[in-house]
């Protein structure tokens, strides 16, 4: 998690009677992003009755919390708390870890890869050494369940979503959206374009934490292939150190 | 003791917990009982922690068996409850014999029913939470035969003058019908809707039988987003209510994907969320525009509530010698010791 020394402004928003949405305002978005992970980390360290947890994304924060215990403006007061106290001792800072996720691009396991190379008007391997340039950040964990969700890959155009969302898309799907890139931890509907598929098990519903990474945390893709896949199946995605 | 059940007719059901509170800042909804009142208010007459294992019974009849004399309670949506053929009441604790089936059948007005365990049902966890997650895959579905360990067993009691009900524990039942009206408080974004907003007030929305845990989908006037800016996936609240398609209001339950990138027009107060729970296809819903302060204190009235029943529900229970572990009772030092 990067150190925030000056965490930005934020609006804080009614959710209803059990949530609070808090908002970092500034027009630098790395420092709204590192600014909500920042509070998000130091309400779950600090605790308080009746808050159940926070969920942080991208410039935003929902904090839940339990109106039989606790309201509204008590927890408005334990947020502004929480500003005041990163100002002045800034954010608790974690070195991230890298994950290194093979991936088989396109035919069965990338159903969507021409249709994205057609749009960008780029080859298919021009398509796949973008998205296995990078470094991608993991900005939040994501629905569903536990998604890393990143800043896409450095494609020309944004990936427009499927117009008929699948039904089902099989977990370890490597998907892109708009300017997002995301991997499935498990089954579930959806509308992005999958452009390969990981062999690696990402969740496992069994341990705690469920999925391996955490937002900050670092993830490239390197290509295999299909051939490949049956030797990785089963393992599970594993930080590099 | 410990005993069991075995489940002879699992309709659609499940045991489940309030919710998986942990699990949203992992990207898991935080699921549980879909009706939170009906199912804290079984396990209270049960004499469990209002947090306890317990089963949730979905629209379909319900049959299983008890292996040990068990002590169980029934609430949410009305239904024809039988106890070894005798007729019971719900929302009021029943005795059950071993070998005796019991049966829930015909649930009607609302959706979901509970049925609460005295010592309550084991189950594997996930995050703290028995609560099934259907996107992970996690939980325990009953299926026919399914054998469940019970914590404790409790003799019959039974009232011997012509089976009159047992116990007056003055707990006002939640109303089931095929019209509600639910609170909402105005969302984050409501301004995105402009003038169309107020649509949400004056339309009767039917329930569509798309609806599930993860949300309801209502049929009516739609209010409508006046801008198309493209908004980043952030987290909603369960209750959201949103626009997502021409077609329908979504309205987000306890299954609801943690981050979304809809707008969010209003949010159901948890109270009326309890009474969406017990929506079926058909029904219809209104909206009526309340504040959070009021929210708050309503959903407070009904822990209250809960709370007066558990006290009176412990009273009769340590009078019939119920639910008591054996072993000392702590003592209270002596003053001036």
């Amino acid at each position: 998690m990067a150190a925030t020394p000056n965490p930005t402004p934020v609006e804080i928003f009614e959710s209803g009677d059990s949530a609070l949405r808090v908002v970092a305002s500034s027009d630098d978005t790395e420092a709204n992003w590192a600014t909500v992970h920042a509070l998000a980390q130091w309400l779950e360290t600090a605790g308080a009755d009746g808050v159940h947890g926070a969920v942080p994304t991208y410039d935003s924060l929902l904090v839940e919390f339990d109106p039989g215990v606790t309201s509204a403006r008590q927890v408005r007061a334990f947020v502004l708390l929480g500003l005041r106290q990163l100002e002045h001792v800034g954010a608790p800072a974690r070195t991230p870890r890298d994950f290194s996720v093979p991936v088989v691009y396109g035919g069965e396991y990338g159903p969507d890869l021409e249709r994205v190379a057609e749009h960008e008007q780029l080859s298919v391997e021009e398509i796949i050494a973008l998205h296995t340039a990078k470094s991608y950040v993991i900005r939040c964990l994501g629905a569903p369940a536990g998604s890393p969700m990143m800043d896409g890959p450095d494609f020309p155009l944004p990936v427009p979503r499927l117009k008929d969302p699948r039904l089902s898309v099989p977990a370890g799907a490597v998907a892109v959206a708009g300017r997002q890139a995301v991997i499935a931890p498990a089954a579930a509907p959806g509308g992005w374009c999958v452009i390969g598929q990981t062999p690696l098990t990402v969740l496992d519903a069994a341990s705690e934490p469920l999925v391996p990474y955490l937002p900050g945390d670092r993830l490239t893709f390197r290509q295999i292939q299909p051939e490949e896949f049956a030797e990785y199946a089963g393992r599970k995605l594993e930080a590099a150190r | 003791m410990s005993g069991s059940l075995i489940i002879q007719q699992p309709g659609n059901s499940v045991v489940t917990d309030l919710g998986r509170f942990r699990g949203p800042r992992f990207g898991l909804p935080v699921n549980g009982a879909l009706d939170q009142f009906s199912a804290r208010a079984a396990n209270i007459l049960a004499a469990n922690a209002d947090n306890a294992p317990l089963l949730e019974i979905t629209a379909l009849d319900f049959r299983m068996q008890a292996t040990t004399d068990l002590l169980i309670a029934v609430t949410g949506a009305p239904l024809t409850l039988t106890v070894g053929g005798r007729e019971c009441q719900q929302w009021e604790p029943v005795s059950v014999r071993a070998g005796e089936t019991v049966a829930a059948r015909r649930i009607t007005g609302g959706l979901r029913a509970y049925l609460a365990v005295h010592g309550s049902v084991e189950a594997p966890e996930l995050l703290g939470s028995c609560a099934p997650d259907t996107v992970v895959g996690f939980g325990l579905r009953l299926s026919e035969g399914t054998e469940l360990k019970t914590g404790r067993s409790v003799g019959p009691i039974r009232q011997p003058y012509f089976d009159l009900p047992l116990f007056r524990l003055g707990l006002t039942r939640p109303e089931f019908g095929s019209r509600a009206v639910i609170d909402v408080t105005d969302g984050p974004d409501v301004e995105e809707f402009g003038d169309t907003a107020e649509l949400l007030y004056t339309t009767e929305y039917t329930v569509s039988a798309r609806s599930n845990h993860i949300g309801l989908r209502l049929g009516g006037a739609l209010p409508e987003r006046q801008s198309s800016a493209e908004v980043l996936s952030r987290g909603v609240p369960v209750g959201a209510i949103e626009v997502p398609s021409r077609e329908e209001l979504l309205v987000l339950h306890r299954g609801r994907g943690v981050t979304a990138g809809y707008p969010v027009l209003a949010v159901v107060t948890s109270r009326s969320l309890d009474t969406l729970a017990q929506a079926r296809p058909g029904h219809t819903i209104t909206f009526r525009k309340t504040t959070v302060p009021e929210a708050t204190a309503k959903h407070r009235a009904a822990i209250r509530e809960l709370e007066n029943l558990r006290s009176r529900v412990s009273t009769i229970f340590a009078l019939l010698g119920i639910g008591k572990e054996p072993g000392w009772p702590e003592l209270i030092p002596a003053a001036g010791s």
